[in-house]
C-alpha cells in the first residue's frame, strides 16, 4: 500500500517538475496587474494626463518605454494606469456572464418542465444573437460608459455559458450519484445542494477565469468600434481607439495597447486552463 | 553651307510660337499628355443620406449633378453660373436674375425661371432646411417675369442674398422630376443641369457618376466649357482616414479627402498634390454658457481664455496643418474677419488665476479644483465624438481640459456619441456649461443665425450661448442692411469684438477641407463656397 | 456512442458539443408501436415551433431595446439629416412624425411591425426612404461570402496545423497546442490591423479597401478564419490525440499504413466531428465579427450598416438586421437539428 502512495506521489512529483513556463508566467503578469489597478503611482514612470507637446509622437526609447502620444503623454503610463479600468471591466463582465449564466443554467436545468422549457427558449433566443449585436444594442440604448460596457459584454457572453452550465447540471442530474442517492430516499433539494451543484459548478472557477479573458477582448473591441470608454481615459481600448488613426506614423500606440490586452487575455486563458486540468485531475 | 538668316529668324519665331503655346496651355501638365475620358476614383469620407439635402456632406455631392444660379471664385466674388447676370432694386427689395438660355436639365426639361421659382418654393417647404435657415425671414416668394427671367421678393432687404445662393443647398432641380417622381427617387438621383449624372448608388460601397455629355453650363470660374474631361467618377465612401491615405499611396484611388494632420507632410514630400480649404462661417470654436452656471460671472469666461495655449495645442496636434483661429465668432476666411477679436486673449495664467481669485473662486479642494462656498469650479463640456469632432479635435479639447486645470478649473470632457447629440441630449441650459462645434456659412451672416436672441415666439435653438443682448443684436442686424461691403464688414467686425470683449465664444481652430490628388490626375480644385472637390476640369495624364 | 464524459466537453470548451452529448443520452423510455414516419415528422414540427417561438421571441426584444434609446426619434432624424444637433420646433417635427406613423401607442406600432414582419416587410428606414428589406438584401450576400469563406479558411488551417502536429513528440504537441490558445484569444481588430499593416501596405499583395472582388475577400476572411481556428482546433486536438490510441489506427498501421495516411484517412474523420457541431456556431460568431472586420477593411456589408444604423437611431434598419440576423442563424441550426433527427438511429419502429 504504502508502495504504491510512495509510487504515486512520484508520479505526481515528476509531473510538478514539469510544470510549464506558461503558469508561472502568467502570474507574474496577474501580480503586475494587480498591484497596477491597486497602485498604478508605484510602477508609472509619468503622469499618465500630463502634456508635453515637444515630446509629441516619439517611438519607444528610454525616457518613455513605449513611446509618447500626439499629446506628449507617455504610453507605457497610461498603460498602467488605465490597467484598474480595463480589468474590471474584464472582471465585472465576467462576473455578470457567470451569474446570468448560473441563474438561467439551473432554472433551464431544474425547475419545473414547462418553466424550464421556457428559460431554455429565452436562452435560445438571446444565443441566436451573435454576442456583438446584444452587446451594441444595449449600448444603443444606455450610451457608452464602462457600467454598460460591463453589462452589455456580460449579456452577451452569458448564453454560452449558460447553455454549458444547463449541461453541466444536465449530465450531474443524469449521474450514478444522484440515481443511487434517489433510490437511497434523500431529498429533492439535498440531491441538488449535496451533489448536482458541487458537480455543476466546480469547473466554473476555470470558465471564469476565461471569461476574463474574453470579456476583456469583446470590451476593447466595442472601443475600437467607438462605442466604449472613450479618450482620454487610459483604459486599453480606449488607447486603441485613440491610436488607429496614427498607425502609419506611430504604429506602437495601436500596436503595444493590443499586445497588452493579448497578453493579459492569453495570462487568463493560461491560468483557467490550468485550473480545468487540475480540477479534472482532483475529480479521477 | 550657311544657313540664311531668312531661316534662322523663321526657326526661331517656330520655335518661340510653339513655347508660348505650351506656356499658354498652362492647363497642360509639363510632364504628360493629358487624356480624354477615364474614371476618376474618389475616396470620400462619410456618406450621406440622400444626394441633395442640407447637409454639408449632401453639398459636396450634389455639387457634382446640380448648377446653382450663381458661383464664388476665390476672391470671394459672385460670378455667373446658369444667372448671367443680376441685380437689387434700391430698396434691396427686389432682387432680378437673368437666366442662361438654352440649358436643360438630363430629363430634357429646359432650364425657366418658372422652374427655378418652383425650386426655391420648395426649399423652403422643407426640400431643404439650410436652405430655408438662410432664406427664413428675408425671402417672400419668386416669380418668373418671363421664361428667362426671375424676380424674387423679399421682406427685408439682403445684400449678400447672392454670395449665400453660391452654396451648393441652392443647387437647382429638374421641376417635372420633383413632380413627378418619388422621394426615394429624388434622394438617390437627383435630376439636375450639372456636369454629371448619378448612375448608380451602392449603399456603403460608392457612388458612380457619368458625363452629362450634353453639359453647357459651367460656372464662370471653370477652367474650360463643355462636357467635362473624364467620362466617370467612382466616389467612394471610406470612413477610416488611414485606409484612405493608404489606398491614395497604392494606387487603388486617385484622389482623398480629409488628410490627416500627421499624414500631411509624407504626402507632400512624395509628390502628391495637397489642397487645404479654410471654411468660412463659425470655426471650431467654445461658446460660455452665459444663463446658468459658473460662466455666468465674465471674469471666469475671460479667466477660462487666458488660461489656455491654444495656439501651442492646435499647432502640436494639427502638425501646423489644421489652422489655429483665437477668433470665436467667425473663420479667417470669412470676409468682415475682426484680428482684433482674434488676438484678445493670449496665454496668461497669471491674469487667469487673478480672475478667479477676484471672482470668489478662492478655495481649493484635495484635487487642486478651485471652490466657492464649497462648490467646485466643475464645468462640462459634451461634444460630438465622431461626428462634429474627429479625432484630432478630441485631442485638442483634451489639451484644453489639462490646461484649465493648471488654474482650477475641472473639466468634465464628455464624448457624446451621434445618436444621442441628436436626439438632442446636450441642448438645454441645465446640461453643459461649455459647447464645442462650426457652422459654414459664405459670409459673416453666419453672427445672425448664432447670436440672434431667443424669444418665445422665436426660439433661437442655434445660439448655443444662449446670450439674449440687443445692443449685440444690434451691431448684426446693422451688418446685415449695410448698403455696402465695407460698412457692412465693419458692422460685423464691431459684433466680433464684443463677442470677444465679453468672453461669450472663443476660437480654437478653422474647420478645413482637404483633399490630396495623385500625380495622374491634373485639375481637381476645390470650390470656394464650401470647400468640396469639384471634377468637372479634371483631367488624367498619361 | 458512448457518453463522453462531460468534464473533458467542458474542457475543450465547447458548449455545443457537450449539448450535442447530452442529447444523445437515453432518456426516452420504451418507444410504443409508432411508424417512424411520425415520430419524426412529430419531432421536425417541435423543432419548427420552437424555432418560430424563439424568432418571435428575438423580434421583440429587439423591437422593444430600441424603444428604450434616448431622446426623441423625430427629434434626431431631423438632425441627422441637417447635421447640426439642436432642439426643435413641434411645427418642424410634425411631417416627420406623421411620416413615420411615430404618432401611434407603442402597441399598434409593435403590431404593425410584427405585422410586417410575416410579409417580409421590414419597414422603411429612416434616413434612405427605402424599404429595410432593400438595404439589408444588398448589404447581406457580402457579409455571409465573407462569413463562409471565412469558414472555409478556418477549416483549411485547422485541418492542416493539426493533422501536423497532434499526437507527435511532446514539444511539437505542447507549441501546437499554444499556438492554438494564442491564436484563438487574439481579437479580430488586432490582427486585421496588423494583416492590414503587413500585407496591404507593406507588401501591398491584396488592396487596402476591400470592395467586393475575391482579392479584396481573403485578408478580411483570414482575420476572421485565424482566431477561429484556432479555437477549433482545441477541441479537434483532443479528439485527434485520443482517436490516435483508438485500437484501429493500431491495427491500421500494422497493415502497413504511414503516418500520414493513418492521420487522413482515419482519424480525421473522428476528431473533426466537434469541429462540425461548432461551425454552426461560427457562423454567428463569425457574422458577429464581420462587423469589426467590415470596419477596418472598408468592406461593404451589414456589419457596417449596422453601426451606423446603431449611431443614427434609424431603428428599422436595426431591428431589420437584428432580426434577419437571428432568423438566418435560427434557420442554420433548425435543419442542423432536422438532420440529426433524421439521422439519429433512436427513431427506429420497435
Amino acid at each position: 500500500m504504502t508502495a504504491i502512495r510512495s509510487t504515486t506521489r512520484q508520479a505526481q512529483r515528476i509531473q510538478l517538475r514539469r510544470r510549464p513556463w506558461g503558469l508561472y508566467l502568467a502570474g507574474l503578469l496577474v501580480v503586475f496587474l494587480a498591484i497596477a489597478a491597486i497602485a498604478p503611482q508605484l510602477l508609472a514612470t509619468h503622469d499618465p494626463y500630463a502634456l508635453d507637446y515637444p515630446a509629441a509622437l516619439q517611438g519607444p526609447s528610454w525616457a518613455h518605454w513605449f513611446g509618447t502620444d500626439e499629446s506628449g503623454r507617455d504610453l507605457y503610463s497610461r498603460v498602467v494606469f488605465g490597467a484598474g479600468q480595463s480589468l474590471l471591466i474584464g472582471l465585472g463582465a465576467a462576473g455578470v456572464a457567470i451569474v446570468l449564466a448560473l441563474i438561467l443554467g439551473s432554472l433551464a436545468a431544474l425547475a419545473v418542465k414547462p418553466a424550464a422549457v421556457v428559460v431554455d427558449r429565452f436562452v435560445e433566443v438571446m444565443f441566436a444573437f451573435p454576442a456583438l449585436l446584444l452587446a451594441l444594442l444595449l449600448i444603443a440604448i444606455a450610451g457608452p460608459s464602462a457600467l454598460t460596457e460591463i453589462f452589455a459584454v456580460g449579456l452577451g457572453t452569458a448564453p454560452g455559458y449558460a447553455r454549458m452550465i444547463r449541461g453541466q447540471i444536465l449530465a450531474a442530474k443524469n449521474s450514478g450519484y444522484v440515481e443511487a442517492a434517489t433510490a437511497l430516499g434523500h431529498s429533492s433539494a439535498r440531491i441538488v445542494w449535496a451533489h448536482i451543484l458541487p458537480n455543476a459548478l466546480r469547473p466554473l472557477v476555470a470558465v471564469f477565469a476565461l471569461s476574463v479573458g474574453q470579456s476583456i477582448v469583446w470590451s476593447s473591441s466595442l472601443s475600437f468600434l467607438g462605442l466604449g470608454v472613450a479618450p482620454p481615459s487610459s483604459e486599453w481600448g480606449a488607447l486603441l481607439d485613440a491610436g488607429r488613426g496614427y498607425i502609419i506614423q506611430a504604429s506602437w500606440l495601436e500596436v503595444i495597447p493590443g499586445l497588452v490586452i493579448v497578453a493579459v487575455a492569453l495570462a487568463a486563458t493560461t491560468i483557467g486552463r490550468h485550473l480545468q486540468a487540475h480540477l479534472e485531475k482532483g475529480e479521477k | 553651307m550657311r544657313v540664311s538668316r531668312i531661316t534662322i529668324a523663321a526657326v526661331a519665331l517656330t520655335s518661340v510660337l510653339a513655347l508660348s503655346a505650351c506656356a499658354g496651355t498652362s492647363a497642360a501638365s509639363p510632364a504628360g499628355q493629358p487624356v480624354d475620358g477615364g474614371t476618376i476614383v474618389y475616396a470620400h469620407q462619410q456618406e450621406p443620406a440622400c444626394v441633395f439635402g442640407g447637409w454639408i456632406e449632401q453639398a459636396y455631392l450634389s455639387y457634382q449633378v446640380l448648377d446653382n444660379l450663381v458661383s464664388l471664385d476665390a476672391d470671394h466674388k459672385v460670378v455667373p453660373w446658369l444667372a448671367t447676370s443680376w441685380k437689387a432694386s434700391s430698396d434691396g427689395l427686389t432682387w432680378t436674375f437673368d437666366l442662361k438660355k438654352g440649358v436643360k436639365f438630363t430629363d430634357g426639361t429646359p432650364l425657366t425661371a418658372a422652374v427655378v421659382a418652383y425650386n426655391f418654393d420648395y426649399w423652403l417647404k422643407g426640400g431643404n432646411s439650410t436652405a430655408d435657415v438662410w432664406l427664413a425671414g428675408y425671402y417672400k416668394s419668386a416669380e418668373a417675369v418671363n421664361a428667362t427671367t426671375l424676380q424674387i421678393n423679399l421682406s427685408k432687404p439682403y445684400p449678400r442674398l447672392a454670395d449665400n445662393l453660391t452654396q451648393s443647398y441652392f443647387g437647382i432641380q429638374s421641376e417635372h422630376a420633383l413632380k413627378t417622381r418619388t422621394t426615394a427617387q429624388n434622394c438617390e438621383a437627383p435630376i439636375g443641369s450639372g456636369a454629371f449624372i448619378v448612375k448608380k448608388w451602392n449603399r456603403g460601397q460608392d457612388i458612380v457618376l457619368v458625363r452629362n455629355d450634353k453639359y453647357t453650363s459651367p460656372p464662370a470660374n471653370a477652367l474650360h466649357t463643355g462636357p467635362a474631361h473624364v467620362k466617370e467618377i467612382d466616389w467612394k465612401f471610406v470612413a477610416d482616414p488611414t485606409t484612405r491615405v493608404a489606398a491614395l499611396q497604392s494606387g487603388q484611388v486617385d484622389a482623398i479627402y480629409d488628410v490627416p494632420s500627421v499624414q500631411w507632410k509624407t504626402l507632400k514630400s512624395a509628390g502628391y498634390q495637397l489642397e487645404k480649404y479654410v471654411t468660412s462661417g463659425r470655426p471650431q470654436q467654445i461658446s460660455f454658457n452665459t444663463e446658468v452656471g459658473p460662466f455666468t460671472d465674465e471674469k471666469v469666461r475671460q479667466a477660462f481664455a487666458y488660461s489656455l495655449n491654444r495656439k501651442q495645442i492646435v499647432d502640436t496636434i494639427g502638425q501646423g496643418v489644421i489652422p489655429f483661429e483665437g477668433n470665436g465668432s467667425v473663420s479667417q476666411a470669412t470676409p468682415g474677419y475682426s484680428t482684433k477679436a482674434a488676438d484678445w486673449y493670449s496665454y496668461d495664467p497669471a491674469k487667469a488665476n487673478a480672475l478667479l481669485d477676484a471672482a470668489g473662486w478662492t478655495g481649493r479642494n484635495s484635487a487642486g479644483v478651485r471652490t466657492k462656498n464649497g462648490t467646485p469650479l466643475k464645468v462640462v463640456l459634451p461634444y460630438g465624438a465622431g461626428s462634429i469632432i474627429n479625432q484630432d479635435g478630441a485631442s485638442i479639447l483634451q489639451g484644453v481640459k489639462q490646461e484649465a486645470s493648471q488654474v482650477g478649473f475641472d473639466v468634465d470632457l464628455i464624448p457624446v456619441p451621434q445618436s444621442e447629440l441628436f436626439a438632442g441630449k446636450y441642448s438645454s441650459p441645465q446640461s453643459y456649461d461649455l459647447s464645442v462645434g462650426y457652422w459654414t456659412a459664405v459670409t459673416a451672416g453666419i453672427l445672425y443665425i448664432n447670436w440672434r436672441p431667443s424669444t418665445v415666439d422665436d426660439p433661437n435653438y442655434s445660439n448655443s450661448a444662449f446670450y439674449n443682448d440687443p445692443v449685440l443684436n444690434g451691431y448684426i442686424l446693422a451688418g446685415n442692411s449695410a448698403a455696402d461691403v465695407a460698412t457692412q464688414n465693419a458692422d460685423y467686425e464691431k459684433a466680433e469684438n464684443y463677442i470677444a470683449q465679453h468672453a461669450l465664444s472663443i476660437g480654437v481652430y478653422d474647420r478645413l477641407s482637404t483633399l490630396a490628388v495623385s500625380t495622374k490626375l491634373k485639375d481637381v480644385w476645390q470650390e470656394h463656397s464650401q470647400g468640396g472637390p469639384t471634377f468637372y476640369d479634371a483631367y488624367f495624364v498619361k | 456512442m458512448t457518453p463522453i464524459s462531460s468534464n473533458s466537453a467542458v474542457s475543450s470548451g465547447s458548449p455545443v458539443a457537450t449539448r450535442l452529448v447530452l442529447e444523445q443520452a437515453p432518456k426516452v423510455p420504451s418507444v410504443r408501436r409508432t411508424s417512424r414516419l411520425r415520430l419524426v415528422v412529430l419531432t421536425i414540427g417541435r423543432k419548427l415551433i420552437s424555432a418560430v417561438v424563439v424568432l418571435w421571441g428575438a423580434a421583440t426584444v429587439a423591437f422593444f431595446a430600441q424603444l428604450a434609446l434616448p431622446g426623441d426619434r423625430a427629434t434626431v432624424i431631423l438632425n441627422i439629416r441637417d447635421g447640426q444637433a439642436q432642439q426643435r420646433t413641434a411645427a418642424e417635427l410634425a411631417p416627420i412624425r406623421a411620416e413615420y406613423g411615430l404618432n401611434h401607442p407603442v402597441l399598434v406600432q409593435y403590431w404593425d411591425y410584427l405585422r410586417g414582419l410575416v410579409v417580409g416587410d421590414f419597414g422603411t428606414s429612416y434616413q434612405q426612404f427605402r424599404p429595410v428589406t432593400a438595404i439589408i438584401g444588398e448589404q447581406l450576400g457580402a457579409t455571409v461570402t465573407l462569413s463562409l469563406t471565412a469558414i472555409l479558411f478556418a477549416w483549411v488551417l485547422m485541418v492542416v496545423w493539426v493533422t501536423l502536429t497532434a499526437g507527435r513528440g511532446s514539444r511539437v504537441r505542447s507549441l501546437g497546442a499554444l499556438v492554438d490558445v494564442v491564436v484563438a484569444g487574439l481579437p479580430a481588430y488586432w490582427l486585421g490591423i496588423i494583416l492590414l499593416l503587413v500585407f496591404a501596405l507593406g507588401l501591398r499583395w491584396f488592396p487596402v479597401i476591400g470592395g467586393t472582388g475575391l482579392n479584396g475577400l481573403i485578408l478580411p476572411a483570414l482575420t476572421l478564419a485565424i482566431p477561429l481556428a484556432g479555437f477549433m482546433a482545441q477541441s479537434t486536438r483532443v479528439e485527434f490525440e485520443r482517436a490516435l490510441d483508438q485500437p484501429f489506427v493500431v491495427s491500421a498501421r500494422m497493415r502497413g499504413m504511414s503516418d500520414t495516411g493513418v492521420r487522413l484517412r482515419h482519424v480525421l474523420r473522428h476528431a473533426t466531428i466537434p469541429a462540425v457541431t461548432l461551425s454552426g456556431w461560427a457562423l454567428g460568431s463569425t457574422l458577429s465579427g464581420a462587423i469589426i472586420v467590415e470596419s477596418i477593411f472598408s468592406r461593404p456589408g451589414i456589419g457596417s450598416v449596422l453601426v451606423a444604423a446603431v449611431n443614427s437611431q434609424d431603428l428599422p434598419v436595426v431591428v431589420g438586421i437584428v432580426t434577419l440576423v437571428a432568423v438566418f442563424y435560427v434557420a442554420v441550426n433548425l435543419l442542423v437539428d432536422i438532420a440529426y433527427t433524421l439521422i439519429d438511429p433512436r427513431l427506429k419502429s420497435s
